[in-house]
């Protein structure tokens, strides 16, 4: 799945396109893709993707304040896919983007079947690298979650958006949902090129002082290390129904230390994604690949590839799922 | 090709030189962070780890700075869980520390006499801009401060003539009478020296006696909690003067890349959703509230 590049056992292919390393920063995390070049020492060139913003077909000023909220082991959020349009994006922002230090993946979002497939359309018409589909996002009140929760109307985005683009599609998966890999099984049939697994689970807080909802939009997305093992088992679980088709996943949900990123390749990812451990720590994607180079080395292991799904069975009942 | 911003925040592991509280629930911490104290700017902040056990870091506005020393020093108060585990660091411990970040304040040269309005928390950044404003020959700064709690700074009664404000309004910091900075202290719990009632008081006493030459080389810079903004917005409306305002919202990654910590602005093509981490924290107050 990812051939082996013997010059340097992180690079891998992803779908085709030349990624330096399996580390891919998350949509809704790192703005437009230049905003972490703020910090001194952090490089696009370190990282082998950047997924862009939720975009949607028109602008959106997103959802009020409170948007976001710090939670045992992780955060809430509710930004509400604030966007400037597809039109600004390909217009004034791609331009503005270093193209030979990364690839660009788009992330695309709307209210309905045909604006993710107007949004895909235009991405398809531009210098970005991939397109990232987004049916998972919890904090809009139509299209999202509301389509990725239903493997029908997963497929139907993911159908309507291949008719758009040759291009790389990534259909990113909600957690929120009862069987992800029946969702996983409609959107290869629909022509997905990839996963990514998983977004932000459903979550609220309260404050005590006014009894209201501290977000804005009652509701947001759980993020950051306390999904993790919910994100690794959604891996584990989509990487079955993908991985004989050949299709890669980039694992992602908690991601914050290079552990973190070996448990999710072993379990099944091709790439892994980080997003929320930027904010607390904005210089860890060095950290996650230097840790992985190191793992490699004392696995006795080439390349990264092999690492991938590379997950042993347990010993007695090889293969068989374990039930306490 | 590339952004100009890059390379603009520093990522510091900073030694406690100080850390001590000057009076209650509220904390000075000196911290050595020589990239960050070369570079900052009034109405700049950094965002601290305040312990490693917490996914989040806190904004907190830069007090004051020495380039030469390489230090930066933060006033905060105890609010919740991140403020509370920052007190328990000890002098002599690191934490990491990203700055500066932000659009600092951008004082007006064609306006000399700069009325700096700081409210509880909201005062760190506006002594920060007294002490770069005492530097520049041609300013002439006026600093008025307002605190429920006790100031954390000696008290002392001034010797710097206000002409038009109220007779309880008699203490100032000693830190900017020896900088030669005339200010006056209000506290509406009242506090010995501070005049009782609010900084919009001390300043609307202020600016009504000013003659039309006078207020025509004013303008007011200020940061506190969110009803003192707005009354300042409105004083400088009805004063007919330009203003700046610094804000504050819950916040993610301060850099600019999750949207987290945007506020309404009233642009010339109607409301837009303004980053507070690096499109502000510092605003014209008629953006954020417009008449
Ligand atoms: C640009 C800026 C400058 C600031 N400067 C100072 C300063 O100089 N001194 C000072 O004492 N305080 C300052 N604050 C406020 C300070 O950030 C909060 O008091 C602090 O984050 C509270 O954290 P906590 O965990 O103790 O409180 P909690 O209430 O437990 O915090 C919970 C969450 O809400 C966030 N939060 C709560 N209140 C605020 C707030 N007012 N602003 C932003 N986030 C908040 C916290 O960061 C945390 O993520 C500033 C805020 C901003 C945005
Ligand atoms: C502030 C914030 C904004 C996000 N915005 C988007 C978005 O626009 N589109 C999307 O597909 N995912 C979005 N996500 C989800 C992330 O891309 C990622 O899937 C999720 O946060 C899990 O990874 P993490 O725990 O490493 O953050 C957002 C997450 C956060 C924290
Ligand atoms: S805190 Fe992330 S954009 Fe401001």
């Amino acid at each position: 799945m990812a051939p082996a590049c013997p010059d340097d056992p992180l690079r891998i292919r992803f779908c085709g396109l030349d990624f330096a390393n399996p580390v891919v920063l998350l949509s809704g995390c790192v703005g437009f893709g230049e905003e972490y070049t703020r910090v001194a020492g952090f490089s696009n060139r370190d990282v082998g993707a950047i997924c862009l913003k939720g975009t949607t077909a028109t602008a959106r000023l997103g959802n009020a304040p409170h948007r976001i909220w710090e939670t045992t082991g992780g955060m809430l959020n509710a930004i509400g896919l604030q966007n400037p349009g597809v039109e600004a994006v390909v217009r004034d922002i791609l331009p503005t983007l270093d193209f030979s230090e990364t690839r660009f993946i788009a992330n695309v979002s709307g209210s309905t079947v045909e604006e993710y497939a107007e949004v895909t359309r235009r991405f398809d018409d531009s210098p970005i690298d991939a397109i990232e589909i987004n049916i998972s996002c919890p904090n809009v009140k139509e299209g999202g979650v509301a389509f990725g929760n239903d493997p029908e109307m997963s497929a139907r985005v993911v159908a309507a958006c291949r008719q758009q683009t040759s291009k790389p599609l990534i259909t990113k998966l909600s957690p929120n949902q009862t069987d992800i890999q029946a969702n996983a099984r409609r959107c290869i049939e629909a022509g997905s090129d990839a996963f990514a697994v998983i977004n932000t689970l459903q979550g609220m807080a309260v404050d005590l002082r006014t009894r209201r909802a501290i977000l804005g939009n009652i509701q947001g997305g759980l993020s950051g290390p306390a999904i993790k093992p919910i994100a690794l088992l959604k891996v584990y679980q989509v990487a079955q129904i993908a991985r004989p088709h050949g299709i890669p996943i980039i694992g992602q949900g908690g991601i914050a230390s290079a552990e973190d990123a070996l448990e999710f390749l072993i379990a099944g990812a091709s790439a892994v994604g980080v997003g929320t451990a930027l904010f607390y720590d904005p210089l860890i994607v060095p950290r996650i690949t230097a840790g992985i180079r190191a793992y490699l080395d004392a696995q006795g292991m080439r390349h990264v590839g092999e690492l991938v799904g590379s997950i042993q069975a347990l010993s007695g009942t090889p293969g068989a799922p374990h039930c306490p | 090709m590339t952004s100009a911003h890059r390379g603009t925040i520093f990522l510091e592991t900073a030694r406690i030189v100080a850390h001590h509280s000057p009076a209650p629930e509220q904390w000075l911490l000196t911290l050595e962070a020589p990239e960050c104290a070369r570079r900052a700017a009034p109405g700049q902040f950094v965002h601290l780890q305040c312990d490693p056990a917490l996914p989040m870091r806190r904004p907190l506005s830069l007090l004051r700075v020495n380039p030469d020393q390489g230090w930066v020093e933060i006033l905060y108060k105890v609010i919740g869980q991140g403020t509370r585990q920052l007190a328990q660091q000890q002098t002599g411990q690191a934490l990491s520390v990203m700055g500066p970040i932000g659009q600092p304040f951008r004082p007006d040269p064609q306006r000399p006499r700069a009325l700096l309005l700081g409210g509880g928390v909201g005062m760190p950044p506006m002594i920060f801009l007294a002490d770069r404003l005492r530097r520049d020959p041609q300013a002439k700064p006026c600093v008025f401060l307002g605190s429920e709690l006790p100031f954390p700074f000696p008290i002392r009664p001034s010797r710097v003539l206000i002409p038009g404000l109220p007779a309880d309004a008699i203490g100032t910091l000693a830190l900017l009478e020896d900088w030669g900075i005339p200010c006056r202290l209000s506290s509406a719990r009242g506090q010995p020296g501070c005049h009782a009632g609010y900084v919009t008081d001390l300043a609307r006493a202020y600016l009504t006696p000013l003659d039309a030459a006078t207020r025509d080389q004013t303008a007011l810079y200020a940061c506190g909690p969110e009803p003192m903004l707005r009354a300042v917005a409105g004083l400088a409306r009805e004063f007919d003067l330009p203003c700046q305002v610094s804000l504050e919202e819950f916040m993610a990654c301060a850099v600019g890349g999750c949207a987290g910590c945007v506020v309404p602005i009233h642009t010339a093509n109607g409301i837009a959703m303004k980053r507070v981490c690096v499109d502000g924290p510092v605003f014209p107050a008629a953006a954020v509230y417009p008449a």
